[in-house]
């Protein structure tokens, strides 16, 4: 983790899997399996992460693009997620007043204040083939653990 | 050569279903006739002796002094069931090659999905078991719907679903076991051709809710059918794309439900109204 305040955040960009959809983008990482859905606001700082603008150009940045000024609070909050989900090449520290924060702490000290959304990176881990579908109820066949309802398999049956 | 390919094999044949090729052999003809019957709909005979997943079937009968033999199942080399039920044996079959073919399947993604047709467009109900997505499948059926699965949405490129055709398989309260249930029971009928989908409702029986679902926007909506997508590590961007091309057309609605049948209705009036 870098601790500065003139770090440079770099979007990662390999071995993940990218789509669009209105305002949204979704990111698959293919390295841990877990799949992030960015709303507008994240999305676009993940967007302006390029290893050239500090968190204050990003946030001039967002600013124009919205036509409204932007807190940089609020552009650290989505660096501070973006970066716990492993979407920067680097995790960077934030400045105190955002460090430490949950994103519900952070909703309320924003939120009101805030004219645009506050960011959001919503993730899941990717399911297994048998975490997708119907579990085995005791009593049937079966040869893994993951596929029973009870998450138990012995000597082929589930439950036992 | 691994042992169960030393086995004596009797009969076999290959097939091809969504794509992936599929060998069966068994010991005694009648486990072939068997097979047959728990094959998807979709499925042809194939003359390729090279196949992605090959079944060995032991039909194990009647031994010496009535003792009776185990039947067995092996996928490729792995044992899968064994079991003095031969239906236990044919199950088994039956949910292990859904499996593969869901996850193999080369021209589309096939998501854990319950899936009724309305007026030209699909309503989606994802779901895992124990949820009730087969009631509420039930329902929407006897309220009119057409009846496409209640085990798989299966999604083409531009995230059209198909039907996935099969008897519904539903369980009576405290009941373990399913019971299969045809469409035409419910006195509703199966749908053909691919759909839009107009309607994915994410929820889950709760004893005394109340039906107040909150709307979901495209990407969160994408994520929970993503949840429930048999291919999602094997092909995330084959799958994401079918799912990004149905958010296009798709409204997501999240909620905990009460009885089927008091929202079967309201589900139905809703995937009139325009996203």
């Amino acid at each position: 983790m870098k601790l500065s305040n003139d770090e440079r955040p770099l979007a990662r960009k390999e071995n993940l899997v990218i789509k669009e959809t209105a305002d949204e983008l979704l990111i698959y990482d293919r390295e841990r399996d877990t799949a992030h859905c960015l709303n507008q606001t994240a999305a676009l700082v993940w967007r302006y992460c390029d290893g050239k603008r500090n968190v204050g150009a990003i946030t001039d940045r967002i600013s124009k693009d919205l036509h409204t000024p932007v807190d940089e609070n609020i552009v650290w909050c989505a660096v501070e997620q973006l970066g716990r989900d492993r979407l920067l090449e680097e995790r960077l520290v934030p400045p105190p007043q955002i460090a430490g924060l949950t994103r519900r702490q952070m909703i309320r000290a924003l939120g009101v204040a805030a004219v645009v959304a506050v960011p959001v990176v919503t993730s899941i881990v990717a399911p297994t083939p048998a975490q997708a579908v119907s579990c085995l109820p005791d009593g049937d066949s079966c040869s893994s653990p993951a596929l029973c309802c009870s998450n138990l398999c012995s000597a082929g049956t589930c439950g036992t | 050569m691994k042992k169960v390919d030393r086995l004596g094999w009797a009969v076999g044949f290959s097939l091809t279903t969504y794509g992936i090729r599929v060998g069966v052999r068994s010991n005694d003809p009648s486990g072939l006739e068997r097979i047959c019957d728990r094959l998807p709909s979709e499925w042809k005979e194939s003359s390729l002796s090279v196949v992605d997943r090959l079944y060995s079937i032991i039909i194990g009968g009647q031994g010496q002094r009535n003792f009776r033999r185990f039947n067995l199942l092996y996928g490729d080399h792995v044992r899968l069931a064994r079991s003095v039920e031969a239906d236990d044996v044919f199950d088994t079959f039956e949910s292990d090659l859904r499996l593969t073919v869901a996850e193999f399947a080369r021209h589309r993604v096939f998501v854990h999905a319950g899936v009724v047709g309305w007026k030209g467009r699909a309503i989606i109900i994802p779901g895992r078991s124990y949820s009730g997505k087969s009631t509420l499948i039930a329902e929407l059926v006897r309220a009119g719907a057409t009846y496409y699965s209640d085990e798989y949405a299966v999604f083409d490129s531009q995230g059209r679903v198909h039907p996935f055709k099969k008897a519904l398989e539903l369980r009576s309260a405290g009941e373990v076991r399913q019971t299969r249930v045809e469409v035409e029971q419910l006195g509703g009928q199966s749908g053909e051709g691919p759909l839009p989908v107009q309607l994915v409702v994410v929820t889950q029986f709760k004893d005394g809710a109340r039906w107040r679902p909150r709307r979901l926007s495209g990407g969160p909506g994408i994520l929970q059918l993503f949840s429930h997508t048999v291919s999602a590590r094997r092909s995330p961007e084959r799958a994401l794309t079918a799912l990004q091309n149905l958010a296009q057309t798709a409204e997501f609605l999240r909620g905990p439900r009460g009885e089927a049948s008091e929202i079967a209705r309201t589900i139905l009036k809703r995937a009139e109204q325009k996203k």
